[in-house]
């Protein structure tokens, strides 16, 4: 990761742009304010920032329209910052492009972790042939899964499912993504084999007396494999 | 003024636009009036008697100067003038009886029936025959005309009714119209009995009705409504009423009952009974026109005050949650300017704490309110119930404190179909509501099974249990039983019963035969149980 990223914030609400502000040159962002979706749009053509984070309740456009305008030209990660805490609501953002969302209020130590997983996927397509989350060890050349040093064998639609979670680490990735991508575009309503190899493959990396947990259920949303190294 | 202007603004439009049906309707009553036979048979015959009396007095007068042989023409005459007007029966009794009476008093010998003369023989029989076939012949062009004139008027009764349906400014006057046509046509008082909103036929008539049903008549207008057959008078159901009932039937459903209570002892012909049934079809299709406009309505205002209430939900949301997002961030930054003072670290913690507690009432608050105003709609996918069970933990949290959590789920339970994240919150306020009502270290249990087609998810605890009368109001907003322990809200059981509810299911509370309370939560649910053959690599 570059020494200072660029973050850009689009939020109406002065005070939270404000703290923001602080949170985020703590953690040696240099920053950028917009208050409108227009604003916002024009602010990421011009100059360029490494992230953006985004407020869906703008005054002049909805954040949602923001999001689909940005993404017909740009592929700059986006985090979703809103108060609107529904699955529906969150499910419409990643669909549209978002790369992760939370919800306001928001903790800013889980807001600096989101911001550092939806970077990272801008820096490396996953080129790396490894994967460390924990105790959990993913060799993507030998198709290879460890937990604490003991090989765990998976079945292909497991270690389909495990890869794209590991691609994505620290960032949540929605039921309908993990759906199209391993049983392709006509699965999105299968839902029901999606759950049932998740709780397979669970089964089988998160030891029953391990405390240690990789797979998060982002409920109504998706999931999220969390423990990698930042 | 103004609000008056448009009120006389809109009824010269309604004034406007009602003329036009019943200017065509007050003619057309008119004719039906006219083509209505207002002489019966025995009045006719009277009349005949009367024309012939006079007939023969004319011509006693003037056989003197004509000849008796012309008299027959004179006669002969009238049984043409008489046919036109007359019924059948009286032309043909004129007929034949002016031929009798042509001979008794005019073919000599006068006075008898006896005729002497050969050719007054052949001028009988041929003026008997030509006055019998003459009004035998009348009669039928004229019953043909009068035919083709009522069916005539028929159809342009069934076009004025579908007219008026169309272009009637409100239900109430297009039926108003509906019977003032009807009425005329078979001359007998009409009643309307009309399906209500339950289904079921309503008791009262409708307004524009011209008779109110006896008791009895009510029971076979709900035969014929029930049964979607005509039933009454002239049926073979229930034939001893007074009044004929014919179902109104739309294009689905029965709207209601046509009752038809003839004024004078006549029956429907089958023509007349053909006519009753298109105007029972025809009216029926409105009323299902009007029942479907209404839903329709009725439907766009639900969805325009559901949106309302989202939307001030959301807009509320937004007010709330801003201010505290500001709080949160400012906690956090400050807590990283001060690394080292142990004082103020002490008092951000306590500030944080606040915060999150804060957070949960307005978010309980939020939820309260989108079960009170009914925008919950539970979004069902398939969900495994561990998975359920695990992520409830988590989201309860720091919370549970010492409490030692043990998971009772069966490794074999099916996938089923709820909304996951409603139902994680259920579980994790059980969970809060047990941790915070039981001694710490001690035990809460989940449990869950799937039986019958029903998820069964409960939690028990190791706390002092319910007391007796709080049972069954425990579920009820703000309802905080007499020993609950401080801090609560009253709200997180009540949003409990609410998503469940939301489900289709229901929950309910009860003391353990140990000691410590039970909550059960019973979801009917769809299931989904697969084995996976997928060969390990």
């Amino acid at each position: 990761m570059s020494e200072t990223a660029t973050a850009l914030v689009i939020d109406d609400e002065r005070q939270i742009r404000k703290l923001l502000r602080i949170v985020l040159e703590e953690d040696h962002y240099r920053v950028l304010e917009s208050e409108s979706g227009r604003q916002g749009l024009s602010d990421i053509a011009l100059r360029r920032p490494d992230v953006v984070l985004l407020d869906l309740g703008l005054p002049d456009m909805d954040g949602l329209a923001v999001l689909k305008r940005l993404r017909e030209w740009s592929h700059v990660p986006v985090l979703i910052l809103s108060v609107k805490d529904g699955p529906e609501d969150k499910v419409a953002a990643l669909d549209g492009g978002a790369d992760d969302y939370v919800t306001k209020p928001f903790e800013s130590a889980e807001l600096l972790a989101r911001l550092r997983a939806i970077q990272r996927r801008a820096a490396s397509v996953s080129e790396e042939p490894f994967f460390r989350a924990g105790s959990l060890e993913i060799d993507f050349n030998a198709r290879a899964v460890t937990v604490k040093g003991r090989e765990v064998k998976l079945t292909p639609t497991e270690y389909a499912l495990l890869k794209i979670l590991a691609q994505h680490a620290g960032r949540v990735v929605t039921h309908k993504h993990l759906l199209r991508e391993v049983w392709g575009p006509n699965a999105e309503e299968q839902s029901q084999y999606l759950r049932v190899y998740m709780t397979h493959l669970r089964k089988k990396i998160e030891a029953t007396d391990s405390r240690e947990k990789f797979l998060r259920t982002e409920s109504g949303i998706g999931y999220r494999l969390v423990g990698a190294k930042q | 003024m103004e609000t008056n202007g448009v009120i006389t603004y809109n009824k010269a439009m309604v004034k406007d636009r009602c003329p036009q049906p019943h200017a065509i309707v007050a003619p057309l009553c008119q004719t039906t009036n006219k083509s209505v036979p207002t002489t019966t048979p025995v009045n006719e015959f009277v009349v005949a008697g009367i024309l012939m009396a006079l007939t023969t007095g004319f011509c006693l007068l003037i056989v003197s100067f004509i000849g008796y042989q012309a008299v027959a023409l004179v006669y002969l005459l009238l049984v043409v003038a008489l046919a036109i007007r007359f019924s059948r029966g009286p032309a043909l009794t004129l007929a034949a009886s002016s031929a009798v009476l042509w001979n008794f008093l005019f073919v000599p010998p006068h006075h008898t029936l006896y005729i002497n003369d050969f050719h007054d023989g052949m001028m009988f029989l041929t003026f008997f025959v030509v006055a019998i076939t003459i009004g035998h012949l009348t009669t039928r062009l004229r019953r043909n005309e009068m035919g083709e004139r009522e069916r005539e008027q028929r159809t342009a009764a069934l076009y004025e009714l579908a007219r008026q349906a169309a272009f009637a400014t409100d239900l109430d006057s297009g039926l108003k119209a509906a019977v003032g046509l009807i009425e005329p046509i078979f001359s007998a008082k009409v009643g309307l009995l009309l399906r209500q909103k339950d289904h079921t036929l309503s008791s009262m008539p409708h307004a524009a009705s011209s008779f109110t049903p006896s008791e009895k008549e009510k029971r076979a207008a709900a035969w014929a409504f029930n049964h979607r057959l005509p039933a009454g008078r002239f049926t073979d159901a229930m034939p001893d009423s007074e009044a004929l009932h014919v179902p109104l039937q739309g294009r689905t459903a029965v709207m209601g009952v046509l009752s038809l209570c003839p004024r004078a002892e006549k029956s429907l012909d089958p023509t007349e009974r053909d006519l009753l049934e298109a105007f029972a079809v025809l009216i029926g299709l409105v009323l299902e026109k009007e029942h479907v406009i209404e839903a329709l309505k009725h439907a766009e205002i639900l969805e325009a005050s559901e949106h309302l209430r989202r939307a001030l939900l959301e807009s509320v949301s937004h007010e709330l949650k801003t201010p505290l997002s500001a709080v949160q961030a400012g906690i956090d930054a400050l807590a990283r300017q001060t690394d080292g003072n142990e004082r103020r670290q002490s008092i951000l913690r306590e500030v944080q704490l606040a915060v999150r507690r804060l957070h949960r009432v307005i978010n309980n608050l939020l939820n309260m309110t989108r079960i009170e105003s009914g925008v919950i709609q539970p979004g069902l996918d398939w969900c495994d119930v561990g998975e359920i069970v695990h992520a409830a933990i988590e989201l309860a949290g720091e919370s549970v404190g010492d409490h030692q959590v043990i998971i009772e789920v069966d490794q074999t339970l099916p996938m089923v179909k709820v909304d996951q994240p409603l139902l994680e919150q259920c579980l994790c306020n059980l969970l809060l509501n047990s941790a915070a009502n039981s001694p710490p270290a001690t035990k809460i249990t989940i449990r869950a099974r799937v039986q019958e087609e029903r998820l069964v998810l409960s939690v028990l605890d190791e706390g002092k249990g319910i007391r007796k009368e709080d049972l069954t109001r425990i579920f009820e907003v703000f309802y905080r039983g007499a020993d609950a322990s401080p801090g609560g809200t009253g709200l997180g059981l009540a949003i409990v019963d609410g998503f469940v509810r939301a489900h289709g299911g229901s929950v309910r509370a009860a003391n353990r035969e140990t000691g410590g309370a039970e909550f059960v939560i019973t979801i009917p649910v769809e299931t989904f149980r697969t084995e996976l053959r997928e060969a390990s690599p």
